[in-house]
């Protein structure tokens, strides 16, 4: 058991940002389900917030309230145009994170749009780019049934090496954990995603890296850092991206 | 009292969508969270993305500010410095920053924005700061305003590792007894 000391400790250290990063991490889980812990991190960062008064303002590029509106219009007409984007707002985020650090993660972690099933439509999802251009692959998952389906788009066959997909989720641990490596028609068991269930699958990130063949040898990502853009699957909006 | 600071109703507003606060709130706090960003992250472009994400933050968690809890700026300023130093952890900056860092310690420089904080508290820790032995002040300073890991801490105060945590969870015991006194 932690200790009330060693938790307020835990707290303040996250907080000033020394914890090793598997700590930290596990604490930013931690305070969902802690609200002790919580207000621990939130006493702190009041305690220390007068320290932020020895920092001058910057002022930011003219453009950006402008990019900062477009990706928030971007959200919004997501939500608006399907009735459920499933914590796409949070993948949103996470997704930038990533992109600020794809070439760590060595994967595209891609922010997935997971949207409810509609009469008419498949229940369609992520999209997986490739540097600027067209999209690479599409994922499509069927929550009701957890059929998943990959589309490629413009990615071609990947020679000596292969794709593997993953799943990302704080529930699965810190790291992403292996879906399946594609095959060379870039199928991948479309019953891959059973044994998990549907709220974890709404709000997971997906990521499609570049291994060796056969597969990840580590179990971890280890292809090419590659970017991920989102686009909303609805009519009329192509054109807009993040 | 909290409920007066424009950037709690600016708060308030945005978790009700309203475009126009949070265009006001952008404009009143940007360059502050910039300047957090930037002190950790050392680069511009990589800071803005990170200023960008955190202002979508902001838009999407606004319905989560509770007022009695946080200040507005002290919540603004953790969702910026939180993601900064997720950041980088995960792409961390060269090391030629350090240096640099270094000449920031001594720099007090209250600026305008200092208004829209709680001098009193910026008084009161200055004070309790002072009670702390430099080094371990600096180490503290160091940690929250420019990112440094322990292993950093370590190297450049020429100290184990476990030495750094023990020194730093001493300071913050010292800080947190003085503060709350």
């Amino acid at each position: 058991m932690i200790e009330r000391d060693d938790l307020d400790m835990l707290a303040a250290e996250f907080v000033l940002g020394t914890l090793p990063i598997e700590d930290r991490q596990r604490v930013q889980r931690l305070r969902t389900t802690h609200p002790e812990l919580d207000a621990q991190i939130l006493q702190w960062e009041s305690r220390l917030s007068a320290l932020n008064d020895e920092i001058e303002p910057v002022d930011p590029a003219p453009g950006l309230f402008a990019r900062i509106e477009r990706s928030i219009d971007q959200l919004e007409q997501a939500s608006s145009q399907h009735n459920e984007v499933v914590r796409l707002r949070q993948q949103v985020s996470r997704w930038r994170l990533s992109t600020a650090a794809t070439s760590i993660a060595a994967m595209l972690l891609i922010a997935v749009m997971m949207l409810e099933p509609t009469p008419t439509k498949s229940p369609y999802v992520a999209v997986f780019q490739h540097n600027d251009e067209q999209p690479a692959f599409l994922l499509t998952v069927d929550l009701a049934r957890k059929q998943l389906n990959i589309q490629p788009v413009t990615a071609r066959p990947a020679g000596n090496q292969s794709y593997q997909l993953w799943i990302k989720d704080d529930e699965l641990g810190p790291t992403p954990r292996s879906v399946g490596v594609l095959n060379e028609h870039f199928e991948v068991d479309p019953a891959a995603l059973t044994n998990y269930d549907a709220e974890l699958l709404r709000r997971a990130t997906f990521g499609i890296s570049l291994e060796p063949r056969g597969g990840s040898p580590t179990g971890q990502p280890t292809g090419p850092a590659l970017h991920g853009f989102l686009y909303p699957t609805g009519e009329g909006a192509d054109t807009n991206r993040l | 009292m909290a409920s007066d600071h424009p950037v709690t109703g600016w708060l308030h507003a945005v978790a009700e969508k309203d475009r126009t606060a949070f265009a006001e709130l952008y404009q009143a706090t940007a360059p502050k969270l910039l300047g957090v960003i930037l002190r950790i992250l050392k680069d511009r472009a990589r800071a803005e993305d990170i200023l960008q994400e955190s202002f979508i933050k902001v838009w999407q968690r606004a319905a989560l500010f509770d007022e009695t809890r946080s200040s507005p700026i002290t919540w603004l300023v953790s969702i910026a410095r939180n993601s900064a130093i997720d950041a980088l952890r995960k792409q961390p900056v060269e090391r030629e920053g350090q240096e640099s860092d270094i000449d920031e310690i001594p720099s007090r420089s209250p600026n305008v924005i200092d208004r829209i904080d709680d001098l009193q508290a910026q008084a009161r820790l200055n004070r309790c700061f002072e009670e702390l032995d430099k080094d371990r002040a600096d180490m503290v300073r160091l940690a929250y305003l420019n990112g440094w890991t322990r292993d950093a801490l370590a190297d450049y105060f020429e100290q184990p590792v476990n030495t750094v945590k023990t020194w730093l969870h001493r300071a913050l015991k010292q800080l947190k007894r003085c503060l709350d006194s």
